[in-house]
């Protein structure tokens, strides 16, 4: 097995001083949510830890996570890319092409087996048909290469759940790549795209502590998955307020109110951007005026409108208004009620006759 | 406590037949109280813990579907604009909400307790096949269609399959869902651990569990219409006080039901 740099020996070779080092180390401790006191062991980490071999494989997918990945301000992307791992094959910033790369892939895979990560941008399709990369099938490429990680992260809500190639009917009968794994780790990083810092954040996680940080139940990093937008979002005073935005033009959508009536998913989405907010902390979709879309949560593509609230029927990927269907019910069960109560009247008439005739 | 357990005779009849139908074969160890009165009896159907329990559910739900139709749908808009410090409204709608709920699922679970304490007329057991030819027979009579129906003093086994479904299956999922979201900030908390389990029932994601809890207090809505309309119905029908009977516990009801001798 090839040894690999340390982080720490990278980094000085990148031109780095021992000072940055430590600083890059400190900035890093307060992403991934540890105390102050902490740094040093991230600090002791990077010193030791060698840089880890990592795969970025993409399938079904937009090149969006890729897209925010390399915009991350904390960690910073080339931190992560120089220093951290050793990014040995992406579609989009490997240097060579074609034969070259696919060869690294194969390379990796006999030099470090049980040791690179996996990074996973875009869903699987059931049929090969509809994915092949290199002339070979992605299904089969992925599965051969998920058998010798040592773990894998599933950057964006296509990898996650399926994302939007899964959406009704799935013509490609997309599938998250869960699906295909047996018994490597995966960790879920579900969002379309996810928020950069959370994607090196994790990456960052991985390599300092040679596992996964604490997953949710559904394989979520709890440290940035654990609330709802609709709790974190500046726009909540609005919510309890009862001051709601009715139409993109209106006086309300001026001031800033909440946007739950303009379909907000904010109540039932899980991700950070309320707090890390995107482009190093700029603003976020709500804060700009847009409600949220629930982009990271399993199913998003099939929950009705952006801009409507709606509510799924269980079991199914069909949405309705309920409070609608649910007046429209209603009123079918008075009218129903109306001629039965008629009936029961009329009913009640010719017996009683009857009983008096007797 | 004159009125919880009224002293009333209640020798069980010699000649009773367990045959007759599934109410009178039902539970035989717990007799039917009534007062005779002239040719008819005052039976004792609903106990006072029933009918709290009614009444409490009652106003539950009423304050639970006013306040959630606004929580789903905001149909009012706060009466002072721009500044949000001034109004609470959402948040007074969330907390009377989550108020009545506790109200709720206290009274319900209350009201569980007594399905084994109380009366026959407080439980029902569908796992007999008399109670579901019984249901047939039911939906006839609503039908208008020839039936086979018997009377009976509690609730029919129809009413007790809607109960069932309703109150028994309906009010456990908006609970969960309920009690569910409430946690939804604090996952990590004690409640928040009591109710993690929730997601693996009603299907994984927040907006799923969310809509169930949408879909299922129209249900209630459905249930509390077409309850008030049977309930008026059988008071017409029978003359028997259905509807005060909620109030008072009693019904008047034929002799022979409760096993008394008919004097015709
Ligand atoms: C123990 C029982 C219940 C609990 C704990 C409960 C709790 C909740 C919670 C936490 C919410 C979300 C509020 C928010 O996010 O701001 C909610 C919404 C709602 N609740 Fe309940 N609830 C209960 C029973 C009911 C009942 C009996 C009804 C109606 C008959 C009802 C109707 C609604 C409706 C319509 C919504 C709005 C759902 C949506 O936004 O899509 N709830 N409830
Ligand atoms: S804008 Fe969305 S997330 Fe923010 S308070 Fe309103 S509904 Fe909640």
């Amino acid at each position: 097995m090839k040894r690999q740099k340390t982080v720490y020996e990278a980094a000085i070779d990148h031109g780095f001083t021992r000072r940055d080092f430590l600083k890059m180390c400190t900035a890093l401790a307060a992403t991934l949510g540890l105390e102050y006191t902490q740094s040093d062991k991230v600090v002791k980490a990077m010193e030791t830890n060698t840089r880890v071999p990592v795969i970025w494989m993409q399938f079904q997918d937009c090149t969006g996570c890729s897209e925010s990945f390399i915009r991350s301000s904390q960690p910073k992307t080339e931190s992560v890319l120089l220093d951290m791992i050793s990014l040995e094959y992406s579609e989009v910033l490997s240097a060579p092409s074609g034969f070259q790369v696919e060869s690294s892939m194969e390379q990796v895979y006999k030099d470090y087996k049980g040791e690179y990560i996996i990074a996973v941008e875009g869903s699987i399709p059931d049929d090969d048909s509809f994915l092949s990369v290199g002339g070979k099938s992605a299904k089969d490429t992925f599965i051969k290469m998920a058998e010798g990680a040592k773990a894998i992260i599933a950057y964006g809500s296509c990898s996650s759940w399926g994302g939007v190639a899964a959406a009704y009917p799935n013509p490609t009968g997309a599938k998250p790549i869960t699906a295909h794994v047996k018994n490597t780790p995966v960790i879920l990083v579900p969002g379309c795209p996810p928020i950069a810092e959370v994607m090196t954040g994790v990456i960052a996680y991985i390599i300092t502590f040679g596992k996964f940080p604490e997953l949710d139940h559904l394989g979520r990093p709890t440290s940035f998955y654990r609330h709802r937008i609709h709790d974190k979002c500046n726009r909540r005073a609005y919510f309890d307020a009862g001051l709601f935005v009715e139409n993109f033009d209106d006086e309300g959508a001026k001031q800033g109110y909440c946007l739950y009536k303009v379909g907000c998913k904010g109540p039932t989405t899980y991700n950070s951007c309320a707090e890390m907010r995107w482009n190093g902390g700029v603003s976020y979709p709500i804060q700009s005026g847009n409600p949220c879309i629930g982009c990271s949560e399993k199913g998003f593509w099939d929950n009705g409108p952006f801009f409507e609230r709606r509510a799924k029927i269980p079991g199914t990927q069909t949405t309705i208004n309920p409070d609608e269907v649910g007046l429209a019910a209603l009123g079918l069960t008075a009218a129903g009620i109306a001629v039965h109560a008629a009936g029961t009247v009329v009913k009640k008439k010719k017996d009683d006759k009857r009983g008096e005739e007797e | 406590m004159s009125d919880l357990m009224p002293n009333l005779p209640n020798q069980t009849p010699n000649y009773y037949t367990p045959e007759t139908n599934s109410e009178a074969s039902f539970h035989p160890e717990r007799p039917i109280k009534y007062k005779p009165v002239n040719e008819s009896v005052k039976v004792y159907v609903w106990e006072l813990p029933v009918r709290i329990f009614h009444w409490v559910n009652m106003l539950a739900i009423i304050l639970l579907m006013i306040t959630g139709v606004y929580i789903g749908k905001p149909f009012a808009s706060a009466s002072i604009p721009e500044e949000a410090y001034y109004s609470n409204l959402m948040g007074w709608m969330r907390y009377i909400h989550f108020f009545a709920a506790f109200l709720f699922t206290v009274n319900l679970l209350f009201r569980l307790y007594w399905v084994f304490k109380g009366n026959k007329f407080s439980t029902s057991n569908p796992l007999r096949w008399v109670f579901w030819k019984e249901v047939f027979q039911t939906i006839k009579f609503y039908l208008f269609l020839k039936n086979k129906k018997p009377h009976y003093i509690g609730h029919n086994p129809l009413a007790q399959l809607s109960y069932w479904i309703f109150i028994g299956l309906g009010s456990w999922i908006v609970m969960l869902t309920g009690f569910y979201m409430y946690t939804e900030p604090q996952h990590a908390s004690f409640w928040g651990k009591l109710f993690s389990w929730v997601p693996y029932i009603f299907g994984g994601d927040s907006y799923t569990i969310r809509s169930w809890h949408h879909l299922a207090a129209w249900g209630f809505m459905l249930f509390t219409l077409i309850h008030v309309y049977m309930a008026f119905r059988d008071d017409y029908l029978e003359r028997n006080g259905s509807i005060s009977s909620m109030l008072t516990g009693y019904k008047v009801e034929p002799k022979k039901l409760v096993g008394g001798k008919d004097e015709k």
